[in-house]
Parts: C-alpha cells; sequence; structure tokens
C-alpha cells in the first residue's frame, strides 16, 4: 500500500477494524490529516459500528437448540444399545445391522453397529497413539478400572483406543490394525473363566467374544478368522 | 458415559459460538421458524464432524456450516438470489446536508434491522459478521471461503449502503 492518490477507501474500513499493519495504519492516519473527508467518513462508520452493536440481539435460544439436539443424538444411541428398538436406530447402526442379517445373537448385532458406527463417523480413535502406556493412562483417565491394551506386534498395530458401550457397560475399545483392516476389541474386567476365542462371520464382519485372565474381550473387524485368532493370541501373550 | 462423552464435548465446543450461529441463521434466512431449522441443521453437521476439525477458529468453521445450511435452503426456496449484489452496490447518492454520524445516533434498532433487511444477503451477512460478532478478516474470509481483500472490498461497500439506507450516503466528499 502506497500513499493515497485519493481517499484510502477500502484501507479506510481496514484501519477501522484493526486490520492494517502499523505501517499502513500511519498512512492512513497522515491521510486523515489532511482530509476532512475521510474523517467525516470514518466517523461515520463508526456511529455505523455502535448503532449495529447496540441492535446486536441475544439469543438465548440457541444454546437450547444446541441442548436439544445434543439430548437427540443421546437419546437415539440409548435406544441402539437398548437391543431391540431397531426401527429408531440411527443410521449408520443400521447400515450395520442390514450387513449382518443372519446374526440372531442381539450383542453381537449392538458389537457390529458400535464398530460400524465408529468407522463410518470416521473416528475410530478418540486417542491416536501405538504407546500402550499412553493410550492405557487415557483410558482410565475417563473409565476407572480400564482395562489397558497391549502393545502391537505380529502385523498388528496399535492405533488408539476409544471408550464405548457394550451391553449397558462402558468398555475400553482398544483399536488395532491388520494389513488395511481396522481391529475392534472391547475389553472389560470379568470373573468369567477362561473362554477360548471361536470367530465367526456374520455378514460383513468377523466377531469373537473370548476371555482370559480376569478380562473379558468381544473383537470385530472385517479381518478373517485367523487375524482375530492370531491377535487374541497376541492379547495373551503379552498379558501374561 | 462414552456414549455420552462426545456429545457433552460438543456442546462445550459449540456452545460459545451458538448465539452467534443463530444471529447469522437470522441474517440469512429471515424467517425465525427456518433460521431455528437452519441452527438446528448446522449443529447436527457440525456435530457428525467436529472431530475432524483442526482449524483455529471453531467459530469460523461453525458460521461456515450455517452459511451452508442456509444457502442450501436458499436454493431449496429459489429466493433472494445474493449472486446479484454487486450489480446493485455502485449508485451514489446525493450529498447529505449533515453529518451522517449524528443522524445515525438518532436511529433505533428497529430501523437498523430494517435497513439490514433490505441489503443483499451478501452485504447483511459481512456486516453481522464484523459488526456484531466482532470476526477477523481472516474469519470471515474463512467462513465466506473468499479472499481477505474481498472481505474489505465486500464490508466498504456493504457500510456503505447501509448508511445510504439509513440516512443518505456516507461518501459525500467535497
Amino acid at each position: 500500500m502506497g500513499t493515497f492518490d485519493e481517499h484510502p477507501r477500502g484501507a479506510l474500513h481496514a484501519y477501522l477494524d484493526g486490520e492494517l499493519s502499523l505501517e499502513g495504519s500511519l498512512e492512513v492516519e497522515a491521510h486523515l490529516a489532511e482530509c476532512g473527508a475521510c474523517r467525516r467518513e470514518l466517523e461515520t462508520y463508526r456511529a455505523l459500528r455502535r448503532l449495529l452493536v447496540s441492535a446486536k440481539a441475544s439469543a438465548p435460544e440457541a444454546e437450547s437448540a444446541l441442548m436439544k439436539v445434543t439430548r437427540s443424538v443421546r437419546m437415539r444411541r440409548r435406544r441402539v444399545y437398548a437391543i431391540g428398538g431397531f426401527g429408531a436406530m440411527a443410521a449408520a447402526a443400521a447400515v450395520a445391522l442390514l450387513l449382518v442379517p443372519t446374526l440372531s445373537n442381539g450383542v453381537v448385532r449392538e458389537v457390529a453397529a458400535v464398530h460400524a458406527r465408529a468407522l463410518d463417523s470416521g473416528r475410530s480413535v478418540e486417542i491416536a497413539s501405538s504407546d500402550p502406556a499412553a493410550v492405557g493412562r487415557w483410558l482410565s483417565a475417563r473409565l476407572p478400572g480400564a482395562v489397558p491394551p497391549t502393545a502391537g506386534g505380529d502385523g498388528f498395530a496399535l492405533r488408539g483406543a476409544r471408550v464405548d458401550s457394550l451391553e449397558g457397560r462402558p468398555v475400553a475399545t482398544a483399536v488395532y490394525q491388520v494389513r488395511s483392516h481396522l481391529v475392534d476389541v472391547f475389553a472389560w474386567p470379568s470373573t468369567e473363566k477362561d473362554m477360548e476365542p471361536k470367530p465367526s462371520v456374520a455378514g460383513r464382519w468377523t466377531v469373537c467374544r473370548w476371555s482370559h485372565a480376569g478380562v473379558a474381550y468381544w473383537m470385530v473387524s472385517d479381518a478373517g478368522t485367523d487375524d482375530l485368532k492370531a491377535l487374541a493370541a497376541l492379547i495373551k501373550e503379552r498379558r501374561t | 458415559m462414552g456414549v455420552d462423552d462426545d456429545s457433552r464435548e460438543f456442546e462445550r465446543f459449540a456452545r460459545p459460538h451458538a448465539a452467534a450461529a443463530l444471529r447469522l441463521a437470522r441474517t440469512l434466512v429471515r424467517n425465525e421458524a427456518d433460521a431455528q431449522d437452519v441452527l438446528q441443521d448446522s449443529f447436527l453437521r457440525a456435530f457428525r464432524h467436529f472431530r475432524g476439525f483442526s482449524g483455529e477458529s471453531p467459530r469460523a468453521w461453525l458460521l461456515s456450516i450455517v452459511r451452508n445450511v442456509s444457502f442450501t435452503l436458499w436454493r431449496k426456496r429459489e429466493r433472494d438470489d445474493p449472486g446479484d449484489v454487486e450489480a446493485t452496490l455502485e449508485s451514489e447518492a446525493d450529498p447529505g446536508p449533515s453529518p451522517e454520524s449524528k443522524l445515525l445516533e438518532a436511529c433505533d434498532a428497529e430501523q437498523v434491522h430494517a435497513a439490514l433487511d433490505r441489503l443483499p444477503g451478501l452485504h447483511r451477512e459481512v456486516l453481522v459478521l464484523r459488526e456484531m460478532e466482532e470476526c477477523s478478516y481472516r474469519e470471515i474470509s474463512e467462513i465466506l471461503g473468499v479472499p481477505i481483500g474481498t472481505v474489505m472490498s465486500r464490508l466498504s461497500r456493504a457500510r456503505a449502503q447501509l448508511v445510504r439506507e439509513l440516512v443518505g450516503d456516507p461518501r459525500s466528499k467535497n
């Protein structure tokens, strides 16, 4: 911006709005000192600003609209978790269900729905880290007693974690990747006796329920049954 | 707990900007029922995507969503096309008889809103964003998706036009 041939039209506005550099401001001020018309114009816009500010309406309804939206999101999700209310399900979960029509087990549906929703939402992890200690700290800050994830290995990379709700209880969900597949591993402390992983294929998903050393697991992925077995073996090995 | 976490987090994220979002919606659609619809739709869209938000200004991001939703509604209703704004701007009126700032001081909120309503959409929104929401040029540029230079020139035309609507030509220079 050089000196002004005429009136500093745009710069006058940028000056009024505090958007000019020090140098630019000084140039405008030098012009203002000599130009009554621009001083008057600037004064006009300052008066206009005062007028607009005084006419600014408060909008308390906006917050209630926000709460209405988040509340409806929560309601819809609770219905997803209360197995049976299929008609009212969120679209993503409904899609997941259509993909596993052969399953009769409500919990399997729920596991698949949670996994599908995480994938659909584009945020499969809430904390992204391959460091099991960091992920464990993040989980236990949100869910006291959360089962910390084990480190990756054997082709499985730890990608991070989420906190989900499954069968009405909060669970720590560790997310691993094998090749291009993400695997959700839901884990919670349990007193049930050890149960071998026997993955089954349900539509698009491979799912698997097992338990080992005081921890119960659900795993779900679009990876194969051998992958889930291998991951379960890795987790067992790391946990022992 | 996990179920509710992100919606609560979204409330914390969006609440400081909720009023600005509604004011912008009102500016753009001019009808309270539509504004409320735009607001709710915007919150819902923002909720679906706010995890991916990585910009500097949550407000600018939220307001740009409000704007997109409003325009979608606009297109649906085929009303108030903002595209022909530029053509209507450059007429200059006769010099006013007395300082405009004094005349402006005599205006009330009702007159301001009536005058704003007479402006084209692109001018209304830039004025509301700058003067009422105190957005920086950079934020406005982000919200409108135009360069900062365009923000400045649009704002200068919008102010001149609003003054003209209220009291006469602000550039009545001799």
